[in-house]
């Protein structure tokens, strides 16, 4: 029985080598291309990191990331704040729900993108339009969510509230807003995920500062390294935004009501 | 209808109504009313619209009656039409390259647990990040050429279906495959005759998102590499004060991507009737 134990050690070896041989395979490839590549066209990664060491100690990165965030959290602030409202007004008054509901599904269609150059034209350029344009990405996942959720409540609870006498406000303090988190917290999910889109596309166009309109800058000198770096900082970006929703959503999931 | 009033019923075609009114003439009265509510809000919202921008606006802002007074000069015009072709064009392309490379990859991903978790750390990562953030590096490679566009508009597609195949391959109730094992199939009838099909749901929901992104990946191109199609039209007519004219084009552009969608579930309700949409449990 003791010729088992090598084979048992090594198949319990082998996620980590499945994860480790995809690094390995894709820094490899990187300083490979980089290497054999012109200096314009794709550089190393060793070349990438120092562009990223060169961009943060220059002060570039840290100065680009603070507008690119503060832009972002105010857009998401806002986009959840009134998408909640918004969700849960028209769950809870049905007339304005099937007066609004096709126009506010016909917005969400609308790739919001193509609304960019609207806005350029009526609000022009600096901090407030590219809020608006995050908040534009970001409200309609939450309006959905969290309308969707709303309505969703089960009229026995509603009906239990009801026969205790409870008031408007307290019936929402105690069943409407503790039932409808867990689907508000999936819309903020999404949410996430879509104003960091809409704020790189804003970034593009909407006056200087920020990591998008770094990316511009580093695209017209041909700055190849750091572009790699920027993107690289997106990703991160990108990533732990993910992680974060998806770890908020996790947590109020508990509080769904299945029934 | 009163069912208090005997011979009522006989003038309401269908079936008569009780009290409370669950028949088919308080239906269609029902369905009246919504229509007459949506109509009404439909209205108001485009008045004050009309309203605000004539008092508060500048000339150039799009207005409802502005908007509707371009729509024969916008679809009347021939370099209108050449730009959505090139988009829709574009797009079409890019999504079907973008489901072929996909679903193979996805499919790979979801039955061999070293390839996904090889490539799982990119292909999360690219899930992740905002792939508009790619475009400038794509300018460089590519040019300002439709090349890019198309090159953007197939990695914004690839992504979800890959990921959504990913998932189907690895949620394949194991059922199915200890069956084709006990029935000696070989592995190209397994992947063929049993993989595909049972992802099937999960690649729909994945097209139904690479659409989406497929579009905006295109517009947002287009914006920046100034190439011919639906997204620099609305950019260039905004930028010429033509914002009227820009309005009609992003509602086509909006119809553009609901055709889209639309054929994806006619094609499904038509060729794949067995489908159910299990993927969004």
């Amino acid at each position: 029985m003791t010729a088992r134990r090598p084979l048992t050690a090594l198949r319990s070896w082998r996620p980590f080598l499945g994860y480790a041989a995809g690094l390995v395979a894709g820094v490899a490839a990187w300083q490979l291309i980089g290497l054999n590549s012109a200096s314009f066209v794709f550089v190393p990664l060793t070349t990438t990191l120092s562009s990223l060491g060169r961009l943060i100690s220059g002060g570039t990165m840290p100065g680009a990331l603070a507008s690119s965030f503060s832009v972002y959290a105010a857009g998401e602030a806002l986009a959840i704040v009134a998408g909640a409202a918004v969700g849960l007004l028209l769950a809870r008054r049905p007339l304005l729900r099937t007066a609004f509901e096709p126009y506010l599904t016909a917005l969400y269609a609308i790739p919001m993108v193509a609304l960019i150059p609207f806005l350029l034209a009526l609000v022009g350029l600096g901090f407030w339009p590219k809020v608006i344009v995050v908040w534009l990405f970001a409200f309609f996942p939450v309006e959905f969510s969290t309308q969707r959720g709303a309505q969703s409540i089960s009229p026995e609870l509603l009906d239990v509230a009801r026969s205790y006498r409870t008031s408007e406000r307290q019936t929402w303090r105690h069943v409407v807003i503790p039932y409808t988190l867990p689907y508000l917290m999936t819309g903020v999910r999404q949410a996430l995920a879509r104003g960091l889109v809409g704020m790189i596309a804003a970034e593009f166009f909407l006056s200087a500062g920020g990591l998008g309109s770094l990316l511009i800058t580093q695209s017209e000198q041909f700055d190849t390294g750091g572009m790699l770096a920027t993107t690289l900082v997106i990703t991160l970006a990108g990533v732990i935004l993910m992680a974060a929703g998806r770890a908020v959503e996790r947590r109020f999931a508990r509080w769904r009501v299945t029934s | 209808m009163n069912a208090l009033a005997p011979g009522r019923d006989t003038d309401t075609p269908g079936g008569p109504a009780g009290i409370g009114g669950s028949g088919p003439a308080d239906r269609r009265r029902e369905r009246g009313q919504v229509l007459a509510v949506r109509a009404a809000a439909g209205l108001g919202i485009v008045a004050a619209w009309q309203v605000c921008a004539m008092a508060l606006a500048p000339h150039y802002i799009a207005r409802p009656l502005g908007i509707l007074a371009q729509v024969p000069a916008v679809l009347g015009n021939q370099s209108f039409w050449s730009a959505a072709g090139s988009t829709l064009l574009a797009v079409a392309e890019g999504l079907i390259i973008a489901v072929v490379i996909g679903t193979a990859a996805g499919l790979v991903m979801g039955r061999l647990r070293d390839v996904d978790r090889a490539m799982r750390l990119y292909v999360d990562s690219f899930y992740a990040m905002p792939l508009v953030a790619l475009i400038p590096l794509l300018t460089v490679w590519f040019g300002y050429t439709s090349a890019a566009r198309l090159v953007v508009v197939v990695i914004e597609a690839m992504l979800p279906v890959i990921f959504s195949v990913a998932e189907g391959g690895r949620s394949l109730p194991a059922e199915f495959t200890d069956v084709a094992r006990a029935y000696r199939a070989p592995w190209w009838r397994v992947w063929a005759g049993i993989v595909l099909p049972a992802s099937l749901p999960y690649l729909l929901g994945g097209i139904d998102l690479a659409i989406g992104r497929a579009l905006v990946g295109a517009v947002v191109a287009e914006f920046i590499a100034s190439l011919n199609g639906l997204g620099y039209y609305i950019l260039f007519n905004v930028r010429s004060f033509a914002e009227d004219k820009a309005m009609v084009a992003l509602v086509v552009l909006v119809m553009f991507a609901l055709a889209v969608r639309g054929f994806v579930s006619l094609f499904v309700r038509r060729r794949l009737p067995w489908y159910r949409d299990e993927a969004s449990r």
